[in-house]
């Protein structure tokens, strides 16, 4: 009997053992990703109120960042979602390293994973933000620019400037994530450079007629005349 | 039928026989595909509950012409928004319905607001200036025809002879606003008829003539809330949010445009809709909010327009405006008379009184602060603030409307 108690007991201290081993590692886990919550929203608030002072807002609005967000349904205010945003990058990155306090190898390795990857993220995010406040910028310079010049189809053009550019902001983005990398980049080089020869080859066959009159004139100019006017 | 004089200095459009509506729509029908229109309703909720949105809706089924119904729903929850979309569901073309109490909508006027512009407060100018910004978000409309909602007798003949001078090429006028007679058994539009009409006249006699006047007078109902206009005037004219709407939008219009190209069109013989208490003892409800706001209107466009006011000119103001009601309840009392209708004088005198009150009250406003306005700023204005905010408004209407 004492035996049978013994061969019951020993799998339950030893249980025991290994969670009073543990309990320290998951206590330290939890206090890290509770005071991390804490921390979270008290950056949250600080940030909310900073960009108000700034009135970030309106320069979201002014700059077509609102735009971009309404184009994906997303209603927040720009403030309000940037807020949310430093939220909850700072609970996932204190949640990774309550996680790590755990000492379990296989989350140690997913978590040093997470941590390599979060300065990609961060120059994504900044590639993208720059990189359509660029398109916006260009694509607006063009407008004008063509408009000026009574291009007929100055808005066509201005358009197809800022999709060409988006396209390949989202392409370095894509890039810098190593989001399948060759396949991003063969996929843009084709894109791209199809997008350029048919520009090139549509230039080149209606512009013929016009090449033509354009040398022929420079090669008039060049040639002595024979009969001088008075 | 009425006589065919034209009076002022805009042209007016008669209803001369019976004029063949399929005529008129098959013309429309023509000249809509080089000029397509857009239809703005702004509408309460309850009105779907009325007796006047049923038979608009039954009428509108019938209309070819229209590239697409814009309808603003005011105080309405998400559930009474997806009823009125079932409401409208019988029409065969385009219908996009406003919910003004939806979050995205809530979202556009709140990013208006932290840009510095004022959108004004809730109403039937602000839902008509939503609207315009849809239709020119939308791109692809050239004129914008508006009426209420709650138009018992309404026909589709309304529509069709708003829509007709602006969007003919060969008359090409830039505004158009109705004119009918509001008798049913009695007269009413007492504010046109005891207030707008001898108010003017009463300052045209003090001030002399004037040009800002003149135009207002030349209106036989300048309180008409229906009227057709080019998108390119919805784009630069302001919109007042109050009650002086009518008056406002009139202003605007004449600040903008030669009388040369602004007509007003007979397009009813009888014309009900719902009636405003007087509230002559409230000034902030009623026909009396309703003066007040109109009066400050008035004395404001005037005062932009270089004229000077004073204590004295508002005291003699007062007593010249007495005179002109007095005198034009005599002509209606006349005008009933011949035409068997019933008429109150008794009452017809305590809303001539109310309106004298109500405009030395718009006097005292006018005088403590002449620069305040109602005006909501024009969608130009808006997007050189805020270059996104017309994508903003069609994306929100549009996913509303998924």
């Amino acid at each position: 009997m004492e035996q049978f108690l013994r061969l019951i007991l020993a799998p339950l201290g030893e249980v025991f053992g290994r969670f009073r081993e543990f309990a320290p590692n998951l206590l330290a886990a939890m206090t890290i990703i509770l005071a991390g919550i804490l921390l979270a929203r008290l950056v949250k608030w600080t940030v909310l109120r900073f960009l108000k002072v700034v009135k970030f807002d309106s320069w979201s609005d002014r700059m077509g960042l609102t735009a971009v967000m309404r184009k994906g349904d997303l209603w927040a205010r720009p403030s309000d979602a940037l807020g949310s945003f430093v939220f909850w990058v700072l609970t996932i990155m204190f949640l990774m390293a309550g996680l790590s306090a755990l000492n379990v190898p296989a989350i140690e390795t997913l978590v040093a994973h997470f941590f390599l990857y979060l300065p990609r993220a961060f120059s994504t995010l900044l590639i993208l933000v720059f990189g359509y406040i660029l398109a916006g910028f260009i694509g607006r310079a063009v407008l004008i620019a063509a408009v000026n010049s009574g291009y007929h189809y100055a808005k066509l053009l201005a358009e197809a400037v800022r999709v060409l550019l988006t396209v390949l902001i989202l392409a370095m983005a894509l890039e810098q994530l190593q989001v399948a990398p060759s396949i991003v980049v063969a996929a843009f080089s084709i894109t791209f450079g199809g997008i350029v020869i048919a520009l090139a080859i549509s230039f080149g066959v209606g512009g013929i007629e016009a090449a033509r009159r354009m040398i022929e004139k420079e090669q008039e100019k060049k040639e002595p005349k024979d009969i001088e006017h008075l | 039928m009425t006589d065919f004089y034209q009076s002022g200095i805009i042209t007016t459009l008669h209803q001369l026989g019976r004029p063949s509506l399929e005529r008129l729509e098959g013309e429309l029908l023509e000249h809509a595909r080089t000029r397509p229109i857009s239809l703005v309703l702004p509408a309460l909720y309850s009105e779907f509950e009325g007796p006047a949105m049923p038979r608009i809706i039954e009428e509108l089924t019938k209309v070819k012409y229209l590239h697409q119904i814009v309808l603003v729903l005011g105080r309405a929850s998400d559930k009474e928004f997806q009823k009125a979309r079932q409401f409208m569901a019988p029409i065969p073309y385009p219908v996009k319905i406003i919910h003004n109490e939806g979050k995205r909508v809530r979202e556009i006027y709140e990013t208006i607001k932290r840009n510095g512009l004022d959108p004004g407060e809730d109403g039937k100018g602000r839902s008509a200036w939503l609207a315009y910004g849809y239709v020119l978000a939308e791109g692809h409309s050239y004129a914008i025809v508006l009426h209420d909602c709650d138009i018992v007798t309404y026909s589709r003949q309304m529509l069709g002879r708003l829509c007709y001078p602006v969007v003919n090429p060969n008359l090409d006028y830039v505004f158009c606003k109705g004119f009918y007679s509001r008798v049913a058994g009695k007269m009413h539009g007492r504010v046109t008829r005891l207030l707008v009409t001898p108010l003017v006249r009463s300052l045209q006699f003090l001030r002399g003539e004037h040009r800002f006047l003149k135009f207002l007078d030349s209106f036989r109902y300048p309180l008409a809330g229906e009227f057709c206009m080019t998108t390119d005037m919805a784009r630069v004219n302001r919109i007042p949010w109050d009650w002086g709407l009518e008056v406002g939008s009139l202003a605007e219009v004449y600040r903008n445009y030669s009388p040369r190209r602004v007509c007003q069109v007979d397009i009813a013989e009888t014309y009900e809709h719902k009636h405003q208490a007087l509230s002559a003892e409230d000034p902030e409800k009623g026909l009396m909010k309703m003066t007040v706001d109109i009066c400050k209107s008035i004395f404001r466009t005037l005062a932009s327009e270089g004229a000077v006011f004073s204590d004295g000119l508002f005291k003699s103001l007062a007593v010249t405006y007495l005179r002109q009601a007095e005198d034009t309840i005599m002509k209606y009392e006349a005008d009933a008379a011949i035409n068997g209708l019933e008429f109150d004088r008794h009452e017809e005198a305590k809303a001539v009184e109310a309106f004298t009150r109500a405009i030395g009250m718009a006097a005292q406003v006018f005088m403590e602060n002449p620069m305040a306005s109602p005006l909501i700023p024009n969608w130009n204005r808006v997007t050189s603030a805020i270059p996104g905010v017309l994508d903003m408004l069609r994306k929100a209407v549009d996913e509303d409307n998924r």
